[in-house]
């Protein structure tokens, strides 16, 4: 059974203690977001943008109220189901890509596929398509070190769709690139969520991705302060 | 989806030794480190052992009664001691280097247990070539030091089942060390939490 929101959060709340302070990063946060939607979250630095994005992940765990993926509860799994979670259902994205360093580009692509018990050959072929997709069918036997930052990024794109997730998380991705390979980021990403209807959420301050989404959620202090249609 | 439908995630012993290989291979420096110093320790540990079974085999065959000072042993102690937690360092430093790797790849799906199988394998691949470094290395040192008295040639004069049960001991012992080295910077790695690791900037 396959549900329209595939992210709600209801009431959620993520409090840290720091000395005998409490910091409110996320003070009561309600949100749907359905199948196939571009959503762009904005604010400003300390806003609560990353630690919803690492709530929706299933990264970090709400203090109070409760993140649903897909309409399961995350706050009710265990360590073995969130792997598989973050495994199968989320793809990550992230402003310093994040590749590891010591494999190819068509290895760090193939990762995933492991984690998800897809045979090896298998696995390799999907992330050679997947890179071609992403138009570095060239330059799959390279290093992270041996490509550029956009190349970077584009391999960690196909990373991200390496087990056909429903949801794309993307924290900053064009916070260390240039504005034309940032364009061009940005196309592709919106290119896959129209054409594969992908759900996208992007946390970001790049005016073009905003312009780009379906909605944009503005945080401030720990709360939504509006959402816009796009 | 429901909470029935959620699988497992896979990652075999196979897929552990491939990623702790390329690992190695392109972290070559720091391995060449752990694995020495294994092998010094080691070796150490080897040329004490093989002089004596070289003195007791001189003996047998009618030589003169000759043997290792027991102190010594306690030195090979203390050299072994000392191999381990030079090991168990440069696997902490390892760690750190690589914390946005470990988060990285925990939100690919890793589980605690995964990471800790990656680091172990690591030193199980170092701990195999010191050993058996170690072990050559001891094995000269040890001719080189009772050929005097006992003939260069002795070495062949051991039986060879003796032999390969001293090599097979000293190499389960340097994995064994540089494995019980690395069971807290890997234990360490997998309580990593994605978040913070991610957010650390090297």
């Amino acid at each position: 059974m396959s549900y329209d929101n595939v992210i709600e959060l209801k009431e959620l709340h993520r409090h840290y203690t720091m000395g005998e302070d409490t910091v409110k990063a996320l003070d009561g946060v309600d949100l749907e977001i359905k199948r196939g939607e571009y959503v762009s979250i904005v604010g400003p630095s300390g806003s609560g943008k990353t630690t919803l994005f690492n709530l929706i992940g299933g990264l970090d765990k709400p203090s109070n109220g409760s993140v649903f993926i897909d309409g399961v509860d995350i706050a009710q799994l265990d360590a073995y189901e969130l792997a598989w979670l973050r495994c199968r259902k989320i793809g990550y994205i992230f402003q310093s890509f994040n590749l590891i360093q010591v494999l190819t580009a068509l290895e760090n692509v193939a990762l995933p596929t492991v984690f998800a018990g897809v045979a090896r050959d298998e696995g390799l072929k999907k992330a050679e398509y997947l890179l071609e997709s992403v138009g570095l069918g060239t330059r799959i036997h390279h290093r992270p070190t041996e490509l550029s930052a956009g190349q970077q990024q584009r391999v960690a794109i196909a990373r991200a769709l390496a087990n056909d997730p429903a949801i794309i998380l993307a924290d900053e991705p064009t916070g260390n690139l240039d504005l034309n390979t940032g364009m061009e980021i940005i196309d592709l990403l919106h290119g896959l969520n129209k054409t594969r209807g992908l759900t996208l959420v992007a946390a970001t301050h790049d005016l073009k991705m905003i312009k780009a989404s379906d909605r944009i959620v503005w945080m401030r202090d720990g709360q939504i302060e509006k959402i816009e249609r796009g | 989806m429901t909470r029935e439908e959620i699988g497992q995630v896979h990652f075999s012993l196979g897929d552990a030794a491939r990623l702790s290989y390329d690992h190695i291979k392109r972290r070559l420096g720091r391995a060449a480190i752990n694995v020495a110093s294994i092998a010094l320790g080691l070796s150490f540990y080897t040329t004490l052992v093989l002089s004596d079974t070289f003195y007791g085999t001189y003996e047998g065959l009618g030589g003169a009664q000759l043997s290792v000072e027991s102190y010594q042993y306690w030195l090979v102690m203390v050299a072994l001691v000392v191999s381990v937690v030079g090991i168990t360092n440069a696997m902490l430093i390892a760690v750190y280097e690589r914390y946005r790797e470990i988060g990285t790849m925990k939100c690919l799906g890793a589980l605690d247990r995964h990471i800790i199988l990656l680091f172990m394998m690591e030193s199980g691949f170092q701990g195999l070539a010191g050993g058996i470094l170690g072990f050559t290395l001891g094995l000269m040192a040890a001719v080189v030091s009772t050929g005097f008295s006992t003939g260069f040639d002795i070495v062949f004069k051991v039986p060879a089942a003796r032999m390969l049960t001293l090599f097979g001991e000293s190499v389960l012992l340097a994995l064994t060390l540089s494995m019980v080295a690395t069971i807290y910077p890997a234990w360490r790695a997998s309580k990593l939490r994605p978040v913070e690791a991610l957010r650390y900037e090297l």
